[in-house]
Protein backbone atom coordinates (compact mmCIF):
# COMPACT_ATOMS: atom_id res chain seq x y z
CA UNK A 1 0.00 0.00 0.00
CA UNK A 2 2.59 2.79 1.26
CA UNK A 3 4.56 2.01 -2.13
CA UNK A 4 2.02 2.79 -4.51
CA UNK A 5 0.58 5.84 -2.53
CA UNK A 6 4.37 7.31 -2.42
CA UNK A 7 5.14 8.03 -6.03
CA UNK A 8 1.27 8.82 -6.32
CA UNK A 9 1.78 11.88 -3.36
CA UNK A 10 5.12 12.84 -5.74
CA UNK A 11 3.09 13.38 -8.62
CA UNK A 12 0.50 14.93 -7.47
CA UNK A 13 2.34 17.48 -5.44
CA UNK A 14 5.12 17.45 -8.28
CA UNK A 15 7.79 16.98 -5.34
CA UNK A 16 11.09 15.80 -6.67
CA UNK A 17 12.23 12.51 -5.22
CA UNK A 18 15.91 12.74 -3.48
CA UNK A 19 17.62 11.01 -5.90
CA UNK A 20 16.10 11.46 -9.43
CA UNK A 21 15.97 15.34 -9.34
CA UNK A 22 16.08 16.52 -13.10
CA UNK A 23 15.75 20.29 -11.83
CA UNK A 24 16.72 23.91 -12.89
CA UNK A 25 19.28 25.24 -10.03
CA UNK A 26 21.11 28.53 -9.65
CA UNK A 27 24.83 28.73 -8.01
CA UNK A 28 24.47 30.47 -4.95
CA UNK A 29 28.45 31.16 -4.18
CA UNK A 30 31.52 30.79 -6.11
CA UNK A 31 31.99 26.77 -5.79
CA UNK A 32 33.88 24.14 -7.11
CA UNK A 33 32.23 20.88 -8.64
CA UNK A 34 33.86 17.62 -7.71
CA UNK A 35 33.99 14.55 -9.60
CA UNK A 36 32.76 12.26 -6.23
CA UNK A 37 30.24 13.72 -3.50
CA UNK A 38 33.84 14.91 -1.63
CA UNK A 39 35.35 17.75 -0.49
CA UNK A 40 38.61 15.80 -1.12
CA UNK A 41 38.00 14.28 -4.87
CA UNK A 42 39.19 16.12 -7.69
CA UNK A 43 37.72 19.41 -9.14
CA UNK A 44 36.06 19.16 -12.45
CA UNK A 45 35.55 22.41 -12.73
CA UNK A 46 34.87 25.69 -11.32
CA UNK A 47 31.16 27.24 -11.39
CA UNK A 48 30.42 31.12 -10.73
CA UNK A 49 27.89 32.50 -8.30
CA UNK A 50 24.45 33.04 -10.83
CA UNK A 51 25.32 30.19 -13.14
CA UNK A 52 22.16 27.78 -14.51
CA UNK A 53 22.83 24.11 -13.38
CA UNK A 54 20.83 21.43 -13.89
CA UNK A 55 20.24 19.33 -10.48
CA UNK A 56 20.75 15.29 -11.40
CA UNK A 57 20.68 14.21 -8.27
CA UNK A 58 20.82 14.42 -4.52
CA UNK A 59 23.37 12.42 -2.14
CA UNK A 60 23.46 13.38 1.69
CA UNK A 61 25.17 16.70 1.56
CA UNK A 62 25.81 16.66 -2.08
CA UNK A 63 23.77 17.37 -5.72
CA UNK A 64 25.02 16.20 -8.78
CA UNK A 65 24.61 18.92 -11.31
CA UNK A 66 25.42 19.39 -14.87
CA UNK A 67 26.68 22.97 -15.12
CA UNK A 68 27.60 23.89 -19.13
CA UNK A 69 29.48 20.85 -20.40
CA UNK A 70 30.56 19.80 -16.69
CA UNK A 71 28.83 17.43 -14.40
CA UNK A 72 30.01 17.10 -11.08
CA UNK A 73 29.16 17.16 -7.12
CA UNK A 74 28.69 20.79 -5.52
CA UNK A 75 27.48 20.85 -1.96
CA UNK A 76 23.85 21.29 -1.47
CA UNK A 77 23.87 24.65 0.17
CA UNK A 78 25.30 26.21 -2.75
CA UNK A 79 22.69 25.61 -4.81
CA UNK A 80 19.03 26.63 -4.84
CA UNK A 81 16.68 24.21 -6.78
CA UNK A 82 13.53 25.75 -9.06
CA UNK A 83 13.52 28.79 -11.88
CA UNK A 84 13.72 31.57 -9.58
CA UNK A 85 17.36 32.39 -9.85
CA UNK A 86 19.33 34.37 -7.23
CA UNK A 87 17.07 36.64 -6.80
CA UNK A 88 14.84 35.27 -4.15
CA UNK A 89 11.65 36.28 -3.59
CA UNK A 90 12.53 39.10 -5.94
CA UNK A 91 11.64 39.42 -9.74
CA UNK A 92 13.88 35.83 -10.36
CA UNK A 93 10.70 33.88 -8.88
CA UNK A 94 8.30 35.99 -10.96
CA UNK A 95 9.83 34.63 -14.19
CA UNK A 96 9.81 31.22 -12.37
CA UNK A 97 6.63 31.59 -11.64
CA UNK A 98 5.16 32.28 -14.99
CA UNK A 99 7.22 29.60 -16.88
CA UNK A 100 5.85 27.12 -14.38
CA UNK A 101 2.46 28.27 -14.78
CA UNK A 102 1.46 25.96 -17.89
CA UNK A 103 2.47 22.74 -15.55
CA UNK A 104 -0.57 21.34 -15.29
CA UNK A 105 0.52 18.88 -12.34
CA UNK A 106 1.32 22.28 -10.62
CA UNK A 107 -2.60 23.67 -10.91
CA UNK A 108 -4.05 20.63 -9.78
CA UNK A 109 -1.83 20.69 -6.55
CA UNK A 110 -2.92 24.42 -5.63
CA UNK A 111 -6.34 24.40 -6.55
CA UNK A 112 -9.13 24.34 -4.11
CA UNK A 113 -6.68 23.70 -1.26
CA UNK A 114 -7.75 25.07 2.37
CA UNK A 115 -4.93 27.97 2.74
CA UNK A 116 -4.31 29.52 6.10
CA UNK A 117 -3.39 33.83 5.83
CA UNK A 118 -3.24 36.41 8.53
CA UNK A 119 -6.83 36.96 8.49
CA UNK A 120 -7.51 33.62 9.73
CA UNK A 121 -4.62 34.06 11.85
CA UNK A 122 -5.89 37.78 13.36
CA UNK A 123 -10.00 36.56 13.92
CA UNK A 124 -8.71 33.04 15.83
CA UNK A 125 -10.69 32.06 18.79
CA UNK A 126 -9.07 30.20 21.44
CA UNK A 127 -10.09 26.42 21.32
CA UNK A 128 -9.51 24.96 24.53
CA UNK A 129 -10.63 21.47 23.36
CA UNK A 130 -7.65 21.32 20.85
CA UNK A 131 -5.30 22.28 23.07
CA UNK A 132 -5.99 20.00 25.72
CA UNK A 133 -6.16 17.52 22.61
CA UNK A 134 -2.72 18.44 22.03
CA UNK A 135 -1.84 18.72 25.50
CA UNK A 136 -2.62 14.88 26.15
CA UNK A 137 -0.93 13.95 22.75
CA UNK A 138 2.39 14.54 24.45
CA UNK A 139 5.04 11.72 24.75
CA UNK A 140 8.07 11.90 27.60
CA UNK A 141 11.69 12.32 27.09
CA UNK A 142 12.06 8.48 27.85
CA UNK A 143 9.67 7.46 25.37
CA UNK A 144 11.08 9.12 22.74
CA UNK A 145 14.53 7.91 23.74
CA UNK A 146 13.17 4.76 23.16
CA UNK A 147 11.71 5.52 20.20
CA UNK A 148 14.81 7.15 19.27
CA UNK A 149 16.64 3.97 20.21
CA UNK A 150 14.67 1.63 18.07
CA UNK A 151 16.46 3.28 14.76
CA UNK A 152 19.21 2.83 16.30
CA UNK A 153 19.68 6.64 16.25
CA UNK A 154 22.32 8.06 18.71
CA UNK A 155 22.80 11.32 20.06
CA UNK A 156 26.62 12.92 19.07
CA UNK A 157 28.17 15.53 19.60
CA UNK A 158 28.35 18.37 16.77
CA UNK A 159 29.78 21.68 17.37
CA UNK A 160 27.38 24.77 16.95
CA UNK A 161 27.76 26.53 13.62
CA UNK A 162 29.34 30.45 13.81
CA UNK A 163 27.36 33.42 12.55
CA UNK A 164 28.34 34.11 9.03
CA UNK A 165 31.11 37.48 9.13
CA UNK A 166 30.39 40.22 8.39
CA UNK A 167 27.37 41.13 10.06
CA UNK A 168 24.43 42.35 8.30
CA UNK A 169 22.64 44.15 11.36
CA UNK A 170 23.11 45.21 14.59
CA UNK A 171 19.50 43.30 15.73
CA UNK A 172 19.07 41.92 19.15
CA UNK A 173 18.62 38.48 17.41
CA UNK A 174 22.18 37.20 18.06
CA UNK A 175 23.02 33.90 19.57
CA UNK A 176 21.63 33.44 23.18
CA UNK B 1 21.88 53.21 37.35
CA UNK B 2 20.33 55.43 40.07
CA UNK B 3 17.65 56.35 37.87
CA UNK B 4 16.81 53.53 36.69
CA UNK B 5 16.25 51.97 40.11
CA UNK B 6 13.89 55.03 40.81
CA UNK B 7 12.03 54.49 37.71
CA UNK B 8 11.47 50.72 39.12
CA UNK B 9 10.49 52.03 41.99
CA UNK B 10 7.93 54.45 40.80
CA UNK B 11 6.52 51.89 38.44
CA UNK B 12 6.31 49.44 41.21
CA UNK B 13 3.89 51.90 43.37
CA UNK B 14 2.01 52.48 40.32
CA UNK B 15 1.61 49.16 39.14
CA UNK B 16 0.72 47.85 42.48
CA UNK B 17 -2.21 49.72 43.41
CA UNK B 18 -3.84 48.85 40.31
CA UNK B 19 -2.93 45.48 38.76
CA UNK B 20 -1.80 43.86 41.97
CA UNK B 21 -4.70 41.42 41.63
CA UNK B 22 -3.90 40.38 38.35
CA UNK B 23 -1.49 37.80 37.41
CA UNK B 24 0.48 39.94 35.09
CA UNK B 25 0.72 42.57 37.28
CA UNK B 26 1.77 39.89 39.65
CA UNK B 27 4.08 38.89 36.95
CA UNK B 28 5.92 42.76 36.46
CA UNK B 29 5.78 43.34 39.71
CA UNK B 30 7.98 40.01 40.37
CA UNK B 31 10.49 41.09 37.17
CA UNK B 32 10.78 44.23 39.05
CA UNK B 33 11.77 42.96 42.81
CA UNK B 34 13.74 40.96 40.68
CA UNK B 35 15.53 43.44 38.61
CA UNK B 36 16.28 45.69 42.15
CA UNK B 37 17.62 42.46 44.26
CA UNK B 38 19.87 42.16 40.73
CA UNK B 39 21.38 45.76 41.35
CA UNK B 40 21.16 45.18 45.05
CA UNK B 41 23.69 41.83 44.56
CA UNK B 42 25.80 43.60 42.27
CA UNK B 43 25.59 47.72 43.69
CA UNK B 44 27.70 46.71 47.25
CA UNK B 45 25.62 49.25 49.67
CA UNK B 46 25.09 52.39 47.52
CA UNK B 47 24.84 55.03 50.03
CA UNK B 48 21.59 56.74 48.02
CA UNK B 49 20.41 53.70 46.44
CA UNK B 50 16.72 54.05 46.59
CA UNK B 51 14.17 51.28 47.65
CA UNK B 52 10.49 49.92 46.91
CA UNK B 53 9.75 52.04 49.76
CA UNK B 54 10.86 55.80 48.71
CA UNK B 55 7.90 57.57 48.30
CA UNK B 56 7.47 57.90 44.33
CA UNK B 57 8.34 61.39 43.85
CA UNK B 58 5.59 61.81 40.32
CA UNK B 59 3.93 59.25 38.97
CA UNK B 60 3.86 61.36 35.41
CA UNK B 61 7.72 60.30 35.50
CA UNK B 62 7.49 56.80 34.56
CA UNK B 63 8.62 56.34 31.14
CA UNK B 64 6.75 52.94 30.12
CA UNK B 65 8.77 52.40 27.24
CA UNK B 66 12.03 52.16 29.28
CA UNK B 67 10.33 50.47 32.16
CA UNK B 68 9.32 47.24 29.89
CA UNK B 69 12.96 47.30 28.19
CA UNK B 70 14.60 47.19 31.97
CA UNK B 71 12.17 44.71 33.54
CA UNK B 72 11.22 42.05 30.97
CA UNK B 73 14.80 41.12 30.61
CA UNK B 74 13.28 37.78 30.35
CA UNK B 75 10.05 36.08 31.17
CA UNK B 76 9.56 33.12 34.01
CA UNK B 77 9.10 29.57 32.69
CA UNK B 78 5.41 30.22 34.08
CA UNK B 79 5.10 33.13 32.21
CA UNK B 80 6.39 31.44 28.84
CA UNK B 81 3.83 28.58 29.20
CA UNK B 82 0.70 30.90 29.99
CA UNK B 83 1.78 32.91 26.46
CA UNK B 84 2.50 30.05 24.82
CA UNK B 85 -0.66 28.28 25.90
CA UNK B 86 -2.68 31.52 24.81
CA UNK B 87 -1.02 31.73 20.95
CA UNK B 88 -1.64 28.07 20.47
CA UNK B 89 -4.99 27.95 21.77
CA UNK B 90 -5.65 30.52 19.47
CA UNK B 91 -3.88 29.05 16.22
CA UNK B 92 -5.50 25.61 16.83
CA UNK B 93 -8.68 27.95 16.79
CA UNK B 94 -7.94 29.25 13.23
CA UNK B 95 -7.36 25.67 12.33
CA UNK B 96 -7.29 22.57 14.26
CA UNK B 97 -5.01 19.68 14.55
CA UNK B 98 -5.27 16.61 11.67
CA UNK B 99 -7.46 13.52 13.45
CA UNK B 100 -4.60 10.89 13.00
CA UNK B 101 -3.28 10.53 16.55
CA UNK B 102 -0.51 8.12 14.89
CA UNK B 103 0.81 10.67 12.97
CA UNK B 104 0.36 12.67 16.16
CA UNK B 105 2.24 10.43 18.56
CA UNK B 106 5.16 9.81 15.80
CA UNK B 107 5.67 13.92 15.41
CA UNK B 108 6.13 13.82 19.02
CA UNK B 109 8.34 11.31 19.27
CA UNK B 110 10.77 12.37 16.64
CA UNK B 111 10.42 15.98 18.25
CA UNK B 112 10.66 15.38 21.57
CA UNK B 113 13.94 13.16 21.17
CA UNK B 114 15.67 16.44 18.63
CA UNK B 115 14.01 18.32 21.65
CA UNK B 116 16.21 16.51 24.45
CA UNK B 117 19.44 17.57 21.84
CA UNK B 118 18.78 21.78 22.64
CA UNK B 119 19.48 22.20 26.40
CA UNK B 120 15.87 23.46 27.53
CA UNK B 121 14.94 20.35 29.42
CA UNK B 122 12.70 22.24 31.98
CA UNK B 123 10.43 23.04 28.94
CA UNK B 124 7.31 20.22 27.91
CA UNK B 125 7.35 20.17 24.10
CA UNK B 126 4.47 19.17 22.53
CA UNK B 127 4.05 18.77 18.65
CA UNK B 128 1.18 18.83 16.53
CA UNK B 129 0.17 18.40 12.63
CA UNK B 130 -2.28 21.60 11.74
CA UNK B 131 -4.70 20.28 9.61
CA UNK B 132 -4.11 23.18 6.62
CA UNK B 133 -2.32 22.35 3.01
CA UNK B 134 -0.97 25.76 3.74
CA UNK B 135 3.00 25.12 3.30
CA UNK B 136 4.44 26.24 7.12
CA UNK B 137 5.83 25.82 10.57
CA UNK B 138 5.05 27.52 13.61
CA UNK B 139 6.57 27.68 17.61
CA UNK B 140 4.95 29.42 20.35
CA UNK B 141 6.97 30.28 23.40
CA UNK B 142 6.83 26.99 26.49
CA UNK B 143 7.61 24.72 23.58
CA UNK B 144 4.67 23.93 21.53
CA UNK B 145 5.69 23.53 17.62
CA UNK B 146 3.44 23.43 14.88
CA UNK B 147 4.23 22.09 11.66
CA UNK B 148 0.85 22.09 8.77
CA UNK B 149 0.11 18.92 6.32
CA UNK B 150 0.78 21.09 3.64
CA UNK B 151 4.36 20.86 4.84
CA UNK B 152 4.34 17.89 6.22
CA UNK B 153 3.53 16.27 2.83
CA UNK B 154 6.71 17.51 1.57
CA UNK B 155 8.71 15.78 3.56
CA UNK B 156 10.34 12.60 2.30
CA UNK B 157 12.21 11.16 5.43
CA UNK B 158 12.29 11.39 8.85
CA UNK B 159 15.76 13.35 8.92
CA UNK B 160 13.51 16.52 7.28
CA UNK B 161 11.04 16.03 10.04
CA UNK B 162 13.57 16.36 12.48
CA UNK B 163 15.22 19.26 10.45
CA UNK B 164 12.08 21.30 10.41
CA UNK B 165 11.15 20.54 13.68
CA UNK B 166 15.00 21.61 14.99
CA UNK B 167 13.96 24.98 13.61
CA UNK B 168 11.10 25.44 15.30
CA UNK B 169 12.66 24.41 18.42
CA UNK B 170 15.41 26.63 17.91
CA UNK B 171 12.70 29.34 17.93
CA UNK B 172 11.76 28.61 21.19
CA UNK B 173 15.38 28.20 22.64
CA UNK B 174 16.22 31.29 21.05
CA UNK B 175 13.09 33.23 22.71
CA UNK B 176 12.08 34.75 19.30
CA UNK B 177 8.73 35.03 19.42
CA UNK B 178 9.42 36.38 23.31
CA UNK B 179 11.53 39.03 22.19
CA UNK B 180 9.18 40.26 19.49
CA UNK B 181 6.48 40.64 22.12
CA UNK B 182 9.05 42.61 24.25
CA UNK B 183 10.32 44.60 21.26
CA UNK B 184 6.60 45.33 20.05
CA UNK B 185 3.44 44.71 22.39
CA UNK B 186 4.76 45.16 25.99
CA UNK B 187 4.24 48.79 26.03
CA UNK B 188 0.60 48.87 25.33
CA UNK B 189 0.31 45.57 27.95
CA UNK B 190 1.73 47.74 30.29
CA UNK B 191 -0.71 50.59 29.98
CA UNK B 192 -3.18 47.82 29.89
CA UNK B 193 -2.06 46.59 33.14
CA UNK B 194 -1.53 50.12 34.86
CA UNK B 195 -4.59 51.02 34.11
CA UNK B 196 -6.58 48.13 35.01
CA UNK B 197 -8.51 47.92 31.56
CA UNK B 198 -8.35 44.20 31.24
CA UNK B 199 -10.63 41.83 32.99
CA UNK B 200 -8.33 38.79 34.12
CA UNK B 201 -5.40 37.58 33.31
CA UNK B 202 -6.48 35.40 29.91
CA UNK B 203 -7.46 39.09 28.94
CA UNK B 204 -3.79 40.18 30.05
CA UNK B 205 -1.94 37.85 28.08
CA UNK B 206 -3.96 38.20 25.09
CA UNK B 207 -3.41 41.88 24.84
CA UNK B 208 0.39 40.83 25.36
CA UNK B 209 -0.08 38.93 22.47
CA UNK B 210 -2.15 41.07 20.27
CA UNK B 211 -5.25 39.84 18.41
CA UNK B 212 -6.11 36.19 17.69
CA UNK B 213 -2.94 34.23 16.72
CA UNK B 214 -1.73 37.28 14.18
CA UNK B 215 1.98 36.99 16.13
CA UNK B 216 2.06 33.92 13.75
CA UNK B 217 1.62 35.88 10.77
CA UNK B 218 4.21 38.21 12.22
CA UNK B 219 7.93 38.44 10.24
CA UNK B 220 10.93 37.90 12.61
CA UNK B 221 13.87 39.65 12.29
CA UNK B 222 15.47 37.65 9.02
CA UNK B 223 18.49 37.14 11.47
CA UNK B 224 16.30 35.15 13.72
CA UNK B 225 15.09 32.93 10.91
CA UNK B 226 18.55 32.36 10.07
CA UNK B 227 19.86 31.63 13.56
CA UNK B 228 17.02 29.19 13.68
CA UNK B 229 17.86 27.17 10.52
CA UNK B 230 21.43 27.28 11.95
CA UNK B 231 21.01 25.87 15.56
CA UNK B 232 17.68 23.81 14.41
CA UNK B 233 20.70 21.84 11.25
CA UNK B 234 22.72 21.11 14.66
CA UNK B 235 19.70 19.86 17.11
CA UNK B 236 18.85 17.53 14.06
CA UNK B 237 22.41 16.33 13.45
CA UNK B 238 22.56 16.16 17.42
CA UNK B 239 19.66 13.66 17.78
CA UNK B 240 21.68 11.53 15.05
CA UNK B 241 19.69 12.12 11.65
CA UNK B 242 21.25 13.21 8.61
CA UNK B 243 21.66 16.84 8.90
CA UNK B 244 20.92 17.65 5.63
CA UNK B 245 16.96 17.12 6.21
CA UNK B 246 16.58 20.80 6.63
CA UNK B 247 18.21 22.21 3.75
CA UNK B 248 16.83 19.21 1.80
CA UNK B 249 13.24 20.71 2.60
CA UNK B 250 14.11 24.33 2.05
CA UNK B 251 15.43 23.53 -1.69
CA UNK B 252 12.11 22.00 -2.41
CA UNK B 253 10.50 24.92 -0.79
CA UNK B 254 12.72 26.88 -3.20
CA UNK B 255 11.60 24.73 -6.26
CA UNK B 256 7.69 25.43 -5.86
CA UNK B 257 6.43 28.15 -8.07
CA UNK B 258 6.42 31.63 -6.68
CA UNK B 259 2.60 31.72 -7.09
CA UNK B 260 1.91 28.64 -4.76
CA UNK B 261 -0.77 29.83 -2.74
CA UNK B 262 0.07 27.68 -0.32
CA UNK B 263 3.34 29.40 0.18
CA UNK B 264 1.82 33.00 0.75
CA UNK B 265 2.22 33.41 4.67
CA UNK B 266 5.33 31.23 4.94
CA UNK B 267 7.05 33.76 2.38
CA UNK B 268 5.19 36.88 4.28
CA UNK B 269 7.03 35.81 7.81
CA UNK B 270 10.20 33.79 6.21
CA UNK B 271 13.02 34.98 3.80
CA UNK B 272 12.53 32.96 0.97
CA UNK B 273 14.58 29.50 0.93
CA UNK B 274 16.95 30.73 -1.78
CA UNK B 275 18.05 33.32 0.45
CA UNK B 276 17.86 30.57 3.44
CA UNK B 277 20.22 28.18 1.94
CA UNK B 278 22.77 30.95 0.90
CA UNK B 279 22.84 32.11 4.39
CA UNK B 280 23.33 28.45 5.65
CA UNK B 281 25.66 27.62 2.94
CA UNK B 282 28.03 30.09 4.45
CA UNK B 283 27.72 28.79 7.82
CA UNK B 284 28.31 25.27 7.34
CA UNK B 285 30.54 25.52 4.75
CA UNK B 286 32.59 22.13 5.30
CA UNK B 287 31.41 22.04 8.77
CA UNK B 288 29.48 19.00 9.01
CA UNK B 289 31.42 17.02 6.15
CA UNK B 290 32.18 14.20 9.13
CA UNK B 291 28.71 14.16 10.32
CA UNK B 292 26.56 10.91 9.36
CA UNK B 293 23.50 10.73 10.48
CA UNK B 294 20.17 8.47 9.78
CA UNK B 295 17.64 9.97 6.79
CA UNK B 296 14.86 6.64 7.89
CA UNK B 297 12.57 6.89 5.06
CA UNK B 298 11.48 3.75 6.05
CA UNK B 299 9.96 4.68 9.35
CA UNK B 300 8.79 7.85 7.99
CA UNK B 301 5.32 7.92 8.83
CA UNK B 302 3.41 8.79 5.54
CA UNK B 303 -0.22 10.61 5.40
CA UNK B 304 -2.55 10.58 2.38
Amino acid sequence: MKTTLIPAAALVLCVASATAWAAPGTVLRNEKLYSQPSASARVAANVPKGARVEILAKQGGWLRVKAGNSTGWIRLLSVRAGAGGLGGAGVGDVVGAATRRSDPSRVVAVAGLRGLNDEDLKRAQFNADELARMEALGVTAAQARSFARQSGVVAVKVAELPKPQPEQSSSPWGNN
Amino acid sequence: MKIKLTLLAVALASLSGAAAALDLGKMLEDHIKEELNKDRQTQPAPEAAPDAATPPQSKQKVDLRQLGQTLLTGYSLEEENRIGQQISGNLLGAVPLVRDDNLQNYVNLVGNWVAQQSGRQEITWRFGVLDTEAINAFAAPGGYIFVTKGLYRLLNNEAELAGVLGHEIAHVTGKHHLKLLKQSSLIGALGQAASSKAKDSDQMVQNLIGNGAEIMARRLDKDAEHEADRVGMVFAARAGYDPWGLPSVLQDMAALPAGDKRTSLLYKTHPHPADRLAALGEAVDGRLDAVRGKELADRFYRIR
